[in-house]
């Protein structure tokens, strides 16, 4: 009975916020909007809105997905940590998924796609990704560079930096990790911080 | 009334469980302390990514420690700011998404308000009652007429006096933090050296700059002339010029507004030399320290404040409480 299990879906580590509460695959009610720098003010008002109209508690969902990034955008914490609560205060089973995937998921036709975050002074975080019909496929690790040259390097994929993600597509991929211990989610980061680089 | 309260505005995170604005059922306190030494200090990004990394665990190891259910939590209290945004966020959106998951109310507590009321754990306050706030980013004196009313007297014009021992021990190769360095080795040295009396203003401000410089200074003539520097008595010097300072515009506050109490609240409140000179000073009149358990930041003051805000205010936040860096105190 795979296909009525409840899900909720949360991702806040771009400045696009989404909050998903699915049947299945299917959409009871999703949000998508782009935030000013506020997910932490906004998430938690969004979360309690959606379940409140489709007349759900957060008790009812069977699965919680949660894009833990790359990034460094402050936003992708607020999103872990939320579901990181939800998975261990209910018990609830927590699966992670690349924020990129998400994005990538977007993408309505077929072929290569590029999603990207930005990460400041010319650089992204990004990955390349092949879709065919409903399934992604990692082709490229994802990694912080400079923009410019990853759009150099792959100049046949199609740029993503916005769009609502696809949980049907991401549900068909092999993209969702998971968690076995929920005290150790985190955000991927993919870069130290300043003071440790400087460090090192 | 049991309150579950989340503390993470600098480098500890830490939950607690408290009853009726008194008892401590539980109080778990996650230090990074030994991960900023190398640095030299807290280093924002890497205090959020550790609160991330621990906030379920000491939610779990809090409720497991007061012996208690969920359902038996009546109020959820967490700190809303001062302290480092990206450090706040963390704890307040625990706390949002734990008090929405069990419908619990929720409301957000000042930090300054939270260390004036890990006074009140052994002890009750009475009113008026002058409160002095030392820690690493505070120096101020508080009046307070009743509980949960603040009135701001006056407040550092430049360092707080936690921020000039850090600097003070960085110069001396003491390590960080330096509070706690430098007040033990002041304990086993002498005021040898002299140190610039800090002008009296008429107000009740602080100014820790010229003191801080002046120290500053005197090392690195030392240093030039090639001299060493007697490290303990520098420390003792130091420590008895701003112990002094502390004292003498509490002195002040106290005498002026006819207060029946003073207390001593925030991380500084651990200095011995500080402690001594509290209750030498204050024969006349009530005066409490916190025990050195809720002199650092910790959970368990913010549940107790948070009890008091929700007794005199019987107001709780919704789910767009959020973070601030800056906050007033008289203003809540
Ligand atoms: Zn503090």
């Amino acid at each position: 009975m795979k296909t009525s299990l409840k899900r909720l879906v949360v991702d806040s580590a771009t400045d696009w916020l989404y909050v998903g509460i699915f049947e299945g695959d299917k959409a009871l009610i999703t949000h998508y909007e782009q935030g000013k720098n506020n997910h932490s003010a906004t998430l938690m008002p969004t979360v309690e809105k959606l379940f409140k109209e489709v007349n759900l508690d957060v008790i009812h969902i069977d699965e919680l997905i949660v894009g833990i990034g790359p990034g460094s955008y402050t936003g992708v914490r607020i999103g872990v940590v939320v579901m990181k609560m939800f998975a261990w205060t209910l018990n609830k089973p927590l699966y992670t998924v690349s924020s990129l995937a998400l994005l990538a998921s977007s993408f309505t036709s077929n072929g290569l796609v590029m999603p990207s975050i930005d990460a400041r002074r010319g650089n992204a975080f990004l990955g390349i990704y092949d879709k065919e019909g409903q399934q992604l496929t990692l082709r490229h690790a994802e990694k912080h560079m400079a923009l410019k040259d990853a759009l150099n390097d792959y100049p046949k994929a199609h740029h993503v930096t916005q769009g609502e993600p696809s949980l049907p597509v991401i549900l068909h991929s092999n993209v969702l990790v998971k968690v076995d211990d929920v005290h150790l989610v985190a955000p991927v980061y993919l870069r130290q911080t300043e003071a440790e680089r400087n460090l090192s | 009334m049991i309150v579950l309260s989340v503390e993470s505005s600098c480098d500890e995170t830490s939950v607690a469980i408290s009853k009726d604005g008194k008892h401590v059922l539980s109080n778990v306190v996650l230090s990074q302390i030994s991960l900023h030494q190398a640095f030299g200090g807290v280093v924002p990004e890497i205090a959020s990514r550790e609160h991330v990394k621990g906030i379920t665990v000491v939610f779990e190891q809090a409720i497991k420690e007061a012996q208690l259910h969920v359902d038996d939590i009546d109020l959820i209290a967490v700190t809303k700011g001062p302290g480092l945004i990206g450090s706040l966020l963390v704890g307040i959106n625990a706390a949002k998404a734990f008090a929405f998951a069990h419908h619990i109310p929720l409301i957000g507590v000042h930090h300054i308000a939270g260390h004036i009321y890990a006074n009140q754990v052994n002890d009750e306050m009475v009113f008026p009652l002058v409160a002095l706030v030392v820690s690493g980013g505070h120096t101020e004196l508080i009046l307070m007429k009743d509980h949960y009313q603040f009135e701001k007297l006056g407040e550092t014009q430049d360092d707080a006096v936690g921020e000039a021992y850090d600097k003070i021990a960085r110069i001396l190769h003491l390590g960080y933090p330096g509070g706690p360095v430098i007040d033990q080795m002041a304990q086993t040295g002498n005021p040898t050296y002299p140190m610039p009396s800090i002008n009296p203003t008429g107000t009740y401000d602080f100014s820790y700059s010229g003191l801080k410089s002046h120290v500053i200074n005197t090392v690195n003539t030392h240093k030039m002339k090639k001299e060493p520097i007697q490290t303990h008595n520098m420390a003792a010097s130091f420590q008895q010029a701003a112990v002094k300072h502390l004292i003498e515009q509490s002195k002040k506050a106290v005498t002026d507004t006819g207060a029946n109490m003073f207390i001593v609240a925030g991380g500084v409140a651990a200095n011995q030399s500080l402690r001594r000179a509290v209750f030498e000073t204050f024969k006349d009149i009530k005066v409490t320290v916190p025990a050195f358990t809720y002199c650092t930041d910790n959970a368990a003051m913010i549940g107790i404040a948070g009890y008091y805000q929700y007794q005199q205010s019987k107001k709780h936040d919704d789910l767009s409480l959020n973070g601030a860096s800056r906050m007033d105190l008289s203003s809540i």
